[in-house]
């Protein structure tokens, strides 16, 4: 076993990748949970329903912790 | 006194006794050091020291053990007491690699959870990682035990509901036993026979909605409980001194009142005779919680004497994780006997310092070992 | 392999780590004929400090022995001995130590010994 596991292109998702792939950023929707795409000078509105709060997601990247 | 003689006559030896009064306590210190008492040696003798002690195991069961253990001082019986709790090393979980969490529970405060998981690892199947050779801090499969919890929550058969209107759910709950243990290295057959895992399969560590997902890796390391409270192997380790209660034959307590003195203390401590006199039941004197009730009733005032026995010690000890509630004493004595030879083996440093000529070699030694 | 460490925990343990010469030390203001002196001893606490002071204080030669932690968040404990000048502290210590590991070494015995009688091996 090597050190502690880094985060890198071989794993799933990788951070960089993505962000390379494409550059509009997906978000969730507050109320409904669907994901949306929102663009530069669009308004933040929810394609589903219509909800203008939405959620960032998750890093892909990993995050280290003490278990203490 | 009316005396099963459940109790050696040696208990009621005045010296041996902490006295316990209303709203304070008397005699707490031991006396037996060389000069405390005129034309009494008191000097350190193994052969009476053996004499004396007394090993005594009351109960055993899966979890924990209760053992009486006679004619130590305080010093002593305190110190295993403290190594069981904060220095009997045990192995858990430390480092937290957090790939996915989506559930509502903080990755934090997850972390934490996870880490308080008591492990079934035998901690002297892993070596402390700070003694990696060569790689200080480095984990490697001697030192480190690899965990991975993948797990996300689904609707069982779509989106049907059962008969009660609710949905069944796959993985609502993460338990302690959705651990996944990952051989590195040499562990797989180390580990052969008993495969590393939490000692409790069903502890709930984080619940999920459907769609949410867990996913970190886990790393496990030797540890003691002085450092965090996750790596101590007891879930207690006590003791108390063993309860004493002597009757005064001069003032015996009026059968009238034979019942109420008997409510003063715990349930079969004191027996109440058809004629209504009162008795103690020694074998049942250990239960007694010593409540000092019987000291708040005038009626009973210069009946009853409440005490303690200095150097009689009743362990209580609970494991929780990885050794048997009979191995756990053993261990400590081990820990004590480890910390005593490194001492020694540092202290011969000192010796050869005072061997050499008296005066100015010691003080040489002072100015070279102190920085201040 | 538990259970053969277990048996001969001293040697296995002793030997994997080196003799830690920064364990204990001599402090400053020790009288020079070695007949009372202060140790400071790294990384312990009342576990040991107050067991061997105990032990420590059982011999007959001592006139006086103490311990402290200076500093609750300083891991240091301070042992202090003085003897009636028969011996030397260091003398002291060492005679201390050796009775207190026959002490443990007794009473492990009499703790299997119990389990035997118990029924229980380990």
């Amino acid at each position: 076993m090597n050190s502690a596991p880094v985060a890198n292109g071989s794993n799933p998702g990788g951070a960089y990748n993505n962000q390379a792939a494409r550059q509009d950023m997906e978000y969730l929707c507050a109320d409904c949970g669907a994901k949306n795409e929102i663009r530069s000078r669009e308004p933040i509105r929810c394609r589903e329903c219509g909800h203008r709060i939405m959620y960032k997601k998750r890093t892909k990247r990993m995050v280290q912790f003490e278990a203490r | 006194m009316a005396s099963s003689s459940k109790l050696p006559q040696s208990a009621y030896n005045p010296r041996r006794h902490v006295g316990v009064h209303a709203e304070w306590i008397s005699d707490v210190s031991s006396t037996d050091y060389p000069g405390h008492y005129p034309h009494e040696d008191h000097s350190w003798d193994l052969e009476k020291f053996k004499q004396n002690l007394q090993v005594k195991v009351q109960r055993l069961s899966q979890r924990s053990i209760e053992f009486d253990l006679v004619g130590v001082d305080a010093s002593i019986a305190n110190a295993f007491r403290r190594i069981l709790i904060a220095e009997v090393p045990t192995v858990a979980i430390e480092h937290v690699y957090v790939w996915n969490n989506t559930s509502v529970i903080q990755d934090e405060v997850l972390a934490h959870r996870i880490g308080l998981v008591p492990l079934n690892v035998d901690p002297s199947m892993v070596e402390w990682r700070k003694n990696a050779p060569g790689f200080e801090g480095q984990p490697n499969d001697r030192n480190t035990l690899v965990f991975r919890l993948p797990i996300s929550c689904e609707r069982i058969g779509g989106n049907k509901k059962n008969a009660t209107g609710t949905q069944q759910l796959k993985n609502e709950y993460v338990k302690s036993g959705d651990l996944v243990w990952q051989p590195q290295g040499e562990q797989v057959s180390v580990f052969e026979s008993c495969p590393p895992g939490p000692t409790n399969k069903d502890i709930v560590l984080a619940k999920l909605r459907p769609g949410q997902e867990i996913d970190m890796e886990l790393h496990a390391i030797k540890g003691v409980g002085k450092d965090h409270a996750k790596w101590s192997p007891v879930a207690t380790a006590s003791y108390r001194l063993h309860p004493l209660i002597i009757l005064n034959p001069e003032k015996p307590v009026p059968p009238h009142l034979a019942q109420k003195f008997a409510k003063c203390f715990s349930p079969g401590v004191v027996t109440v005779d058809e004629d209504g006199e009162v008795s103690i039941d020694e074998k049942n004197m250990r239960q007694d919680s010593v409540s000092r009730e019987v000291l708040r009733h005038k009626e009973f005032e210069g009946c009853v004497q409440l005490k303690r026995i200095r150097d009689w010690f009743i362990f209580n000890v609970e494991s929780e994780g990885p050794y048997a509630p009979e191995r756990l004493f053993l261990e400590s004595i081990l820990v004590m006997r480890q910390k005593i030879a490194t001492i020694k083996d540092a202290a011969e440093g000192l010796m050869r310092g005072e061997d050499e000529p008296v005066p100015e070699a010691a003080a040489d030694g002072d100015v070279e070992m102190t920085e201040t | 392999m538990a259970q053969e460490d277990f048996d001969v925990p001293m040697d296995t343990q002793e030997q994997e780590q080196d003799v830690d010469l920064e364990k204990i030390k001599l402090l400053p203001n020790a009288s020079d004929d070695g007949t009372s002196a202060s140790f400071q001893v790294i990384d312990e606490d009342h576990t040991l400090g107050n067991a061997l002071r105990y032990i420590i204080m059982k011999n007959p030669e001592v006139e006086f022995c103490g311990y402290s932690i200076p500093h609750p968040s300083e891991n240091k404990l301070n042992i202090r001995i003085q003897t009636y000048g028969n011996i030397t502290a260091v003398e002291a210590l060492h005679q201390g130590l050796d009775n207190l590991s026959e002490l443990c070494v007794t009473i492990e015995g009499n703790f299997r010994e119990q389990l035997e009688k118990v029924g229980t091996n380990i």
